[in-house]
């Protein structure tokens, strides 16, 4: 029998505000989700009988099958039929694949778009806006124009035609240019006004940035109630800086308190995103950030197990290993997925990350092999 | 807690050591070695180069016997040594405590006297040639002398390939400066400590300590004094060599090397003899968990024979299933066990989009077999991870190798029909070894060591001329 799409009833999940959102309602969607893509994803339905999983068989979110994030290079991952009833204009997200240069870049198919912002645009309001701010946005990431597959630059164009006002934009053209000027009069503008700000942009973008400032001597007190999202773009380049450095930065360039600068978590694979909860308490419950690294948090549709790196079995909470997503707004790919993400899930549901997976260099004259062949390939 | 000492240095005061450093094996044991500056590392070559002038007068057969009663004691399950490297090499190689003893009787088989003098006769017609000049085939008289000081610079991947590199330079009465391996520090320092008791003169004229590789003045000081230098490792280790090592010096590579194996048509008509290749074959790829240069990391099975690539398959995950019991895989680093996963998950989708291939692993990693008929060679992540692969006969299997010809080195073989035609075709491709699976990992102490003689490449001829 076919089942209906779950779609309408995730839909009405995520309206629901992302703090009150019952538990068992995770559970029962993401079973009803497992099953409806083992009916319409026949890649993954494959994957699923290889492992002897099917929905009759899984009775627990954690036993869903996951996806490895390579899988999106590999295979398409398309739930036929999307979510049942897709709205707006499909879209393509690719990975950048820089890590591996002759692997294939990772592609999601985003068939439903309305899904994806209704789970995108109430998260990113939950922990950058948990004080129901309004503020001018300014973006150092390029326009979604400019990089159609990026999902990245999707996310935050989204972000700011929902939740910014005017006095914002974007600085960074679509080939990664700084437009240094015209962001530091904005900033200017409203440093003089006293009008917060919300900034955007990958970690390596903003530290470039604010490098060029400090050289040059300057700085900006932003006004109070500012605010920056930072996402992991440096990861895999050449600059590796700790998040505590970076917030260090932010605090003495910027002017900027900790608890309001807030890092997100997220990924191609992932139509939903995970958050530095430290605005969000603060606003709420006003506790400080932690001392030591921060949890993320996501939204209730999106969660999260480590899973051992030998066996990919569930690990219980507090144990270290490789983070696993069940995220539910993927019901047009697929919901589960694992990363080669290292960390650890916190009883209450939030992740630690503590970096990825070293890339594994055999001892002795091993790599040989795989050199030769990507020779005789031609790659 | 216990301290390992991972340097054997002779004149080394530890109270006048500066600078020590250190490392916390997971079962607790500290290794401990110092940090030499580029001033201790000079005084230090000279030393051991200067001890060399005492072997000068000692007979090869002397040296023999010394070697042969530290190897000994390594095979004696009631001598302290050997409980000593026991009990730390699983925790520092992270093999499985059976497979380190393996390795250890298996190595140590070769550092016994009937071996070294195998390997004496073989590379230079007999020890006579050291010990004094002597009629060579064709007329000429000469003699052998190693080296004034080799430095070796070790690489991790196999227990005992560095205690061996340092007994062939000692048997040619050379002096060595090892630089053991991060991922093995521990057994050529035991050896060289044993010798020094055995024969003070031969401890003297080994040093043997860790230092990062290709770090700073004290490597280049090292090398400064050495005239070979001897490295194992990778394509960028020997690269650095290469640049470093000092002009005039020889330099003896082992770099990264590649081997497989072929199963042809004799060993794929009985079923039970199949079988028993397929126990081998396993058995040569499990060994140092397929870490050797000398491990296949492909196996080229011929198809169309009575027993088919899938049987021979099944046959072959049926034996690793079987060594998990007897042989365990040792345990592997988070990003080791992500690269098997990896090539798993290629593998899946390479079955899931219709390709012909087929799956069999261990639910953790502890081994993968691949049957992959898509015609295109897989490499392997190592650790017990091989991709079987159809091929229409012996000679396809040699075509299909012809990528790996740069780096081929041992070729397991079984029943192919015309063994030296199949022999000759490899060695044309590039493969210096052609042997049996039961021997692929073992390669005999008197051998050719990729394809060159392991003593002759260090050292020089002196010639006596007639009417001198």
């Amino acid at each position: 029998m076919a089942e209906a799409s779950p779609r309408q009833d995730l839909l009405a999940f995520m309206r629901s505000p992302v703090a009150e959102a019952a538990p068992d309602a995770f559970e029962a969607l993401a079973l009803r989700v497992f099953a409806w893509q083992y009916a319409h994803n026949e890649p993954y339905a494959a994957f699923c009988r290889r492992r002897g999983l099917t929905p009759d068989r899984v009775a627990h979110w954690t036993a869903i099958p996951a996806v490895p994030t390579q899988a999106f290079k590999a295979l398409p991952l398309i739930t036929a039929g999307g979510s049942g009833e897709a709205a707006g204009e499909a879209a393509l997200f690719r990975t950048s694949g820089t890590t591996q240069g002759r692997e294939r870049r990772g592609e999601h198919h985003v068939s439903d778009p309305a899904l994806y912002h209704a789970s995108l645009l109430p998260t990113f309001a939950a922990y950058l806006l948990p004080d129901g701010a309004r503020q001018p946005m300014c973006s150092l990431v390029p326009p979604a124009a400019d990089v159609p597959d990026s999902s990245l630059a999707h996310m935050v164009d989204r972000v700011m035609a929902a939740c910014g006002v005017p006095g914002g934009g974007v600085y960074v053209d679509g080939a990664g240019r700084l437009d240094r000027a015209g962001l530091e009069a904005r900033l200017a503008e409203h440093v003089a006004a006293g009008t917060p700000v919300c900034l955007l942009g990958t970690s390596l973008a903003l530290l470039r940035w604010l490098e060029e400032l400090d050289a040059a001597g300057r700085s900006f007190a932003l006004p109070a109630g500012s605010r920056l999202m930072d996402t992991g773009g440096y990861k895999g380049n050449e600059r590796e800086v700790s998040e505590a450095a970076l917030r260090r930065t932010y605090g003495r360039v910027l002017g900027l308190p900790a608890d309001h600068c807030v890092n997100e978590y997220g990924m191609t694979e992932l139509l939903s995103q995970y958050y530095d909860d430290v605005l969000r308490r603060r606003v709420l419950g006003g506790a400080g950030p932690p001392a030591g690294p921060r949890p993320k948090a996501g939204p209730p549709w999106l969660r999260a197990l480590a899973a051992d790196p030998d066996t990919l079995a569930p690990l219980p909470p507090g144990e270290e290993g490789i983070l696993r997503h069940v995220d539910l707004a993927n019901l047009g790919s697929v919901a589960a997925v694992q990363t080669e993400d290292v960390g650890v899930v916190l009883a209450d549901g939030r992740i630690l990350l503590k970096g990825r997976l070293a890339s594994a260099e055999p001892r002795g004259c091993s790599r040989a092999m795989d050199q030769l062949l990507d020779a005789a390939r031609g790659t | 807690m216990s301290v390992f000492e991972a340097w054997h240095l002779p004149g080394l005061e530890p109270d006048h050591v500066e600078e020590w450093r250190e490392r916390v094996l997971p079962d607790g044991v500290r290794l401990r070695w110092p940090w030499l500056r580029a001033g201790a590392m000079r005084e230090l070559a000279g030393r051991v180069a200067a001890a060399r002038e005492a072997l000068d007068g000692v007979p090869v057969v002397e040296i023999i016997g010394a070697v042969n009663r530290v190897a000994a004691r390594l095979v004696d399950p009631a001598d302290p040594l050997r409980a000593e490297a026991a009990a730390l090499l699983p925790a520092v190689t992270g093999f499985h405590p059976a497979m380190v003893t393996l390795v250890l009787d298996r190595m140590a088989a070769e550092w016994r006297t009937p071996a070294l003098e195998r390997l004496l006769q073989a590379e230079l017609g007999g020890a006579a040639a050291l010990d004094g000049f002597v009629a060579l085939p064709g007329g000429r008289r000469a003699r052998a002398f190693g080296p004034r000081l080799a430095l070796h610079v070790f690489a991790g991947n196999v227990p005992g390939v560095a205690v061996t590199s340092l007994i062939r330079v000692l048997l040619v009465r050379g002096a060595s400066v090892g630089k053991t391996a991060a991922g093995e520090p521990v057994l050529p320092v035991l050896f060289a400590r044993a010798l020094a008791t055995e024969h003070a003169a031969l401890g003297d004229a080994l040093a043997v300590t860790y230092w990062p590789g290709g770090e700073g003045p004290a490597e280049q000081e090292a090398l400064a004094a050495a005239d070979v230098a001897v490295g194992y490792g990778n394509a960028a280790a020997m690269a650095a060599l290469r640049r470093a090592a000092p002009p005039g010096a020889r330099l003896v590579e082992h770099g990264p090397r590649v081997s497989v194996g072929i199963v042809g048509p004799g060993a794929l008509t009985d079923p039970a003899r199949a079988e028993t290749v397929a126990r081998e074959a396993a058995r040569a790829i499990a060994v140092v968990d397929q870490q050797g240069c000398v491990s296949p990391q492909a196996l080229l099975v011929v198809d169309g024979c009575p027993v088919t690539p899938l049987a021979f398959t099944r046959a072959l995950a049926a034996a690793f299933e079987q060594l998990e019991e007897t042989l365990p895989r040792g345990g592997l680093e988070p990003g080791e066990a992500a690269a098997v996963h990896r090539l798993r998950n290629e593998a899946e989708f390479r079955a899931i989009a219709g390709a012909p291939v087929e799956i069999f692993a261990a639910p953790g990693t502890a081994w993968t077999v691949v049957l992959d008929a898509t015609g295109e060679l897989r490499a392997s992540c190592l650790n017990r991870f091989v991709t079987v692969h159809p091929v229409a006969s012996v000679r396809a299997a040699v075509v299909r190798l012809t990528p790996l010809a740069a780096a081929l080195q041992t070729v397991a073989v079984a029943g192919a029909e015309e063994l030296e035609a199949a022999a000759a075709a490899l060695g044309r491709l590039g493969a210096t070894r052609v042997t049996s699976f039961r021997a692929a990992p073992w390669p005999p102490g008197h051998g050719l060591h990729d394809g060159r003689g392991p003593l002759r490449e260090l050292v020089r001829w002196t010639e006596l001329e007639d009417g001198s």
